[in-house]
């Protein structure tokens, strides 16, 4: 019981710890392959360490959401921690609290104080990211939705712990072509969430091309610092969702295998994402960024992606 | 696929035709010439895939016969004669217009796919074949994509592909209902498809030689008044 | 032996018409070649229609009456075809190269080979085949005068022909599919019709549909005939002729062929499908005609609506009925073919395809007068002409088959096309000419001959059938089952 309190709680430690530094390896990676040095991989971690020793200024204009929102941004993905498989093969202390669905809507409750507070501070670059992320979101969202629908049809379950063993048992189950298609699905799913290329470019400076990033302009001090960890740490979450749930449910920790198992899969996990993090520079680098009014078309093929693998799936192949 | 006396192969049959179907949608959405004809190979190496997969479990040496044929035709042949043909229009990088924008196109494609299940449904409960209802229904769903994309082109090496796309759909279906149909059949086929090719490509170059267009959509002068 | 050398020959003639002799002398072999084929095709339907089927080439190829009947009217459209591309192509050639008339002739030769080559060959994919090459091969044919609206034609053709044929593809790879099923391996109409009881139903019906929507593009049946009237008034008369004349009929024929497999088969009935398609295609067709404004869409038209009667009389079953649809086959192929030619003699002395800039042609060229007269009376359907025959048939034996309904709209729309056909010549060929209408060309010799000589069974047939085509055309129809 208590065991499993604390494996809990490691597994939200280990976000919070490593989410900064995934971000680190993700520029440098994406340097290295535009033929550049790059900052050091620790840089994010600076980067919060001088965010919260410098001062906050906050507009007078602004509400107390203004103020509220970087808290929440931070505690969405640490509370959906507690909930997914991170380390370990089986459910946790805290898992019955929610299932994917619920681990969604917390971190859509990130998201939409996030939104409220870019519309807040009447920066004219907060509103108007503010209203390309719920674009953005809008479309996202039937996909979210289909793919949910179809992993829970195929499990039977919504609980990630159930899913997880689904694909993998037996193996063959992975070739499927439902789940090869969801894979897909997901995957643009997680470009499009987390404002990466083709979508949105995280190192973009440029305030009126900006789409995600553009909603925290407005924070200084410990806001920015939380924010950007925040950001930092719902990538996290969603790679760890996408690899331990539905691509590669292996390394994790099985049942009794105790503290030693758990310590295990904290470098186990790490290596999936920088495999998954290799191929997430690589498409990337390859790929431009879209005007904005084809994000539609790059959010249409995912959804048929998974409206495919929907009916793929109910029709028994 | 449960039940079925070939798990492992199945499986990954039904894996080729997942991304032989995300091919025919992708020959839907392009905007570029040169990307439609890479998709269309990706097609053509799957349906090779298919066809080998189905000749290992069903010992026919006619599906590897249909494989080589597809391998040497459809992506060695049509691209060489592409080339050959309309390189200009092929490698010319601009956008394809057309009538639809892509995201309707890609919802009714999704409709179209729904069809192709529904349709094919009583076929496949009719007569027990191993593998037919992985290829078949998704093979009905390449024609209609196929069938859509020339509806939804207007150009002319585009609307070409998408003839093409919708014979890779045949064939598809083919290789599961019909695993030995005679060889002389499938040779007669493959020459057919080169032959489309060359022909459609000559008479594209004669369009764009005598009107300076390839939009061969925009041509209406024939019509009841 | 005969059928063999059916098959090389047009493929010989296209290799000569291409080389260095062609040059000079593609024009009068192709004739001579045409001349040759459409003997041994007489020879051939002499045999079907007396001793039942030919085989030969170890039964790769095989040709019983129904076959015989489709390969004779090919031999004779294609011969009269070649005769009056000698004086329409080569004689008055306009902006066309050397090179480009011994291309011509080279594709001439090998479209009229695989219009030849449907009936004939056993297996129904080859089959399947050379209906695919009959539009591949006439594409050029149809772009031949290389205006836009001959490309634009030609690209329609080529397009919707082909996605109709790919659709009826998968059609004989079910059929197959269901021959293996029920256990019959030669994949032939002779099998087919054997292995049909012991197919399953469902595997049957979906081939019939494909196969009947894939292949009735080609035939131009309503709703998918819009390629048709603009392939049909853009390419040259003499391929005009062929395409609506022969090529049409050819590929009506693999579906006609359909109909005794369906018709042995349990449960199934494909009678409604012909009938619907057949008048809806009528119906259609013969409205348009009111409407049209260039006469070789008209005939193009007309062409549709003959399709249409014959499919109708598929379906209304019975040796009677198939008679008439076989009576019809013949008398449209004759018809229309001269038709075209007049089109095509008209057209040349006018310099216009458009019904309403054409007045008083009697004045102006008798001849062109004459023949476009005498062709659009053939193809109404007026009375001494084969087509009113064949249509009064069709007629009697759907009323002694009870399907009132369904003549009394025949023949109304029957009514309707021939009115239309008929004011639309009469404004042309009556009536004083516009002033300044020059006479353009002197019509070269070579049409003025075929136009006589394709005018002989035109006016005979109608009012004469000859003992071994009687026998023939009965032969045919009772090959079209019951």
């Amino acid at each position: 019981m208590l065991e499993r309190i604390a494996y809990n709680l490691l597994q939200v430690f280990v976000l919070v710890a490593f989410a900064p530094l995934i971000e680190g390896v993700v520029s440098r990676l994406k340097e290295i392959l535009q033929s550049k040095r790059g900052p050091s991989i620790f840089q994010p971690y600076r980067d919060i360490w001088k965010l919260l020793h410098k001062d906050e200024i906050v507009s007078d204009h602004s509400s107390w959401i203004f103020r509220f929102a970087p808290y929440v941004a931070f505690a969405a993905p640490v509370f959906v921690a507690l909930l997914i498989p991170v380390l370990t093969r089986y459910p946790l202390f805290f898992a019955f609290m929610g299932d994917m669905l619920g681990g969604g809507f917390v971190l859509a409750l990130g998201g939409f104080f996030a939104t409220l507070a870019a519309v807040d501070t009447a920066n004219p670059y907060g509103p108007m990211g503010a209203s390309r992320t719920r674009m953005v979101g809008f479309l996202a969202e039937p996909v979210f939705i289909v793919v949910f629908l179809t992993v829970s049809f195929v499990a039977g379950s919504t609980i990630p712990y159930i899913v997880q063993t689904r694909w993998v048992t037996p193996i063959a189950n992975f070739f499927e072509p439902s789940h090869v298609l969801l894979m897909i699905a997901f995957l643009m799913l997680i470009l499009a969430e987390d404002g990466r290329i083709p979508v949105d470019s995280p190192s973009g400076q440029f305030e009126l091309a900006m789409i995600d990033r553009s909603k925290s302009l407005e924070y200084s001090g410990r806001g920015a610092a939380l924010m950007k960890w925040a950001g930092a740490m719902k990538f996290m979450v969603l790679t760890i969702i996408f690899l331990n749930v539905l691509v590669t449910p292996w390394g994790l920790a099985p049942e009794g295998s105790g503290l030693a198992g758990v310590l295990i899969a904290i470098p186990l996990v790490l290596l999936k994402i920088f495999g998954f993090i290799l191929v997430l520079v690589y498409i990337e680098s390859s790929l431009a960024k879209l005007r904005l009014f084809r994000i539609t078309e790059f959010l249409g093929a995912a959804f048929v992606t998974s409206v495919v693998a929907m009916i793929t799936r109910l029709s028994e192949i | 696929m449960n039940g079925s006396p070939y798990p492992v192969i199945a499986a990954l049959d039904a894996l080729t035709g997942a991304l032989f179907l995300l091919t025919a949608l992708g020959v839907v959405a392009t905007r570029q010439v040169l990307a439609s004809l890479q998709l269309f190979i990706v097609q053509s190496l799957l349906l090779t895939l298919s066809a080998v997969l189905l000749g290992i479990a069903l010992e026919s040496i006619h599906l590897f016969a249909v494989a080589v044929i597809t391998i040497g035709t459809k992506t060695l042949m049509i691209p060489w004669l592409l080339r050959h043909t309309v390189s200009s229009e092929v490698y010319r990088t601009r956008e394809i217009q057309r009538v639809l924008n892509i995201p309707t196109s890609l919802l009714l494609s999704a409709v179209l796919i729904v069809l192709a299940y529904v349709i094919t449904n009583p076929l496949i409960g009719a007569v027990e074949v191993p593998f037919a209802a992985i290829n078949l229904p998704l093979g009905v769903a390449a024609i209609f994509l196929g069938a859509f994309t020339i509806v939804v082109r207007r150009e002319a090496v585009p609307q070409l592909l998408g003839l093409l796309a919708v014979e890779n759909g045949v064939f598809f279906a083919g290789v599961a209902i019909v695993p030995s149909l005679p060889v002389i059949a499938e040779l007669a086929a493959a020459v057919d498809v080169p032959v489309i090719t060359l022909v459609m490509g000559l008479l594209t170059r004669q369009i764009h030689r005598r009107l300076g267009t390839t939009s061969v959509g925009e041509l209406a002068a024939l019509r009841e008044h | 032996m005969e059928l063999t050398v059916i098959l090389l020959l047009p493929a010989i003639t296209s290799a000569l018409s291409l080389s260095a002799i062609g040059r000079r002398y593609a024009a009068p072999i192709t004739l001579v070649s045409a001349v040759v084929v459409l003997v041994l095709a007489t020879v051939v339907a002499w045999h079907a229609a007396y001793a039942g089927r030919i085989d030969a080439l170890d039964q790769w190829l095989t040709c019983d009456a129904l076959g015989a009947l489709v390969l004779v009217l090919v031999a004779v459209v294609s011969f009269t075809a070649a005769l009056f591309s000698w004086g329409y192509i080569v004689g008055h050639r306009g902006h066309h190269s050397e090179a480009e008339i011994q291309r011509y002739y080279g594709l001439y030769n090998l479209f009229v080979l695989s219009m030849l080559a449907v009936p004939l060959l056993a297996n129904v994919a080859l089959m399947w085949i050379a209906v695919e090459l009959t539009t591949l091969l006439s594409a050029f044919l149809v772009g031949y005068e290389d205006t836009p609206e001959a490309l634009e034609a030609a690209w329609k053709y080529v397009v919707l022909t082909t996605l109709g044929a790919v659709l009826a593809l998968l059609g004989f790879l079910i059929l197959y599919w269901g021959s293996r099923v029920a256990g019959y391996e030669p994949f032939t109409w002779q099998g087919l019709v054997e292995a049909a009881p012991k197919m399953p139903p469902a595997l049957l019906w979906p081939a019939f549909l494909l196969i009947l929507v894939g292949f009735g593009t080609k035939v131009g049946l309503v709703p998918m005939h819009t390629w048709l009237p603009d392939a049909h008034s853009q390419a040259p008369a003499s391929i005009c002729a062929l395409l609506s004349g022969v090529e049409t009929t050819t590929v009506l024929y693999v579906i006609l062929r359909l109909f005794p497999v369906i018709g042995v088969a349990q449960g199934l009935d494909a009678r409604p499908w012909f009938i619907g398609f057949g008048l809806v295609s009528v119906g259609i067709a013969t409205l348009l005609l009111i409407y049209v404004r260039d006469f070789k869409r008209m005939f193009a038209f007309s062409t549709v609506e003959h399709m249409g009667i014959i499919l109708f009389a598929a379906g209304l079953g019975g040796v009677d009925a198939h008679l008439g649809a076989a009576y019809q086959m013949t008398g449209h192929a004759i018809a229309k073919s001269f038709c075209f030619f007049a089109a095509g003699m008209t057209a040349m002395t006018i310099g216009t395809q458009d019904i309403a800039s054409v007045r008083g042609l009697i004045r102006s060229s008798p001849l062109a007068a004459l023949t476009m007269a005498a062709g659009a009376l053939a193809i109404a359907g007026a009375p001494p002409f084969a087509v009113f025959v064949s249509e009064l048939a069709i007629l009697k034996a759907g009323v002694a088959s009870g399907q009132y309904a369904a003549i009394a709209l025949l023949s109304a729309f029957i009514v309707i096309g021939f009115c239309a056909v008929l004011f639309h010549v009469n404004r042309m060929v009556f009536g004083v000419p516009p002033a300044g209408t020059a006479i353009a060309i002197a019509t070269p010799a070579t049409c003025k001959a075929t136009l006589a000589l394709a005018a002989i069974p035109l006016l005979l047939i109608g009012i004469y059938v000859p003992g071994p085509l009687h026998d023939l055309l009965k032969a045919a129809a009772l090959a079209m089952g019951s």
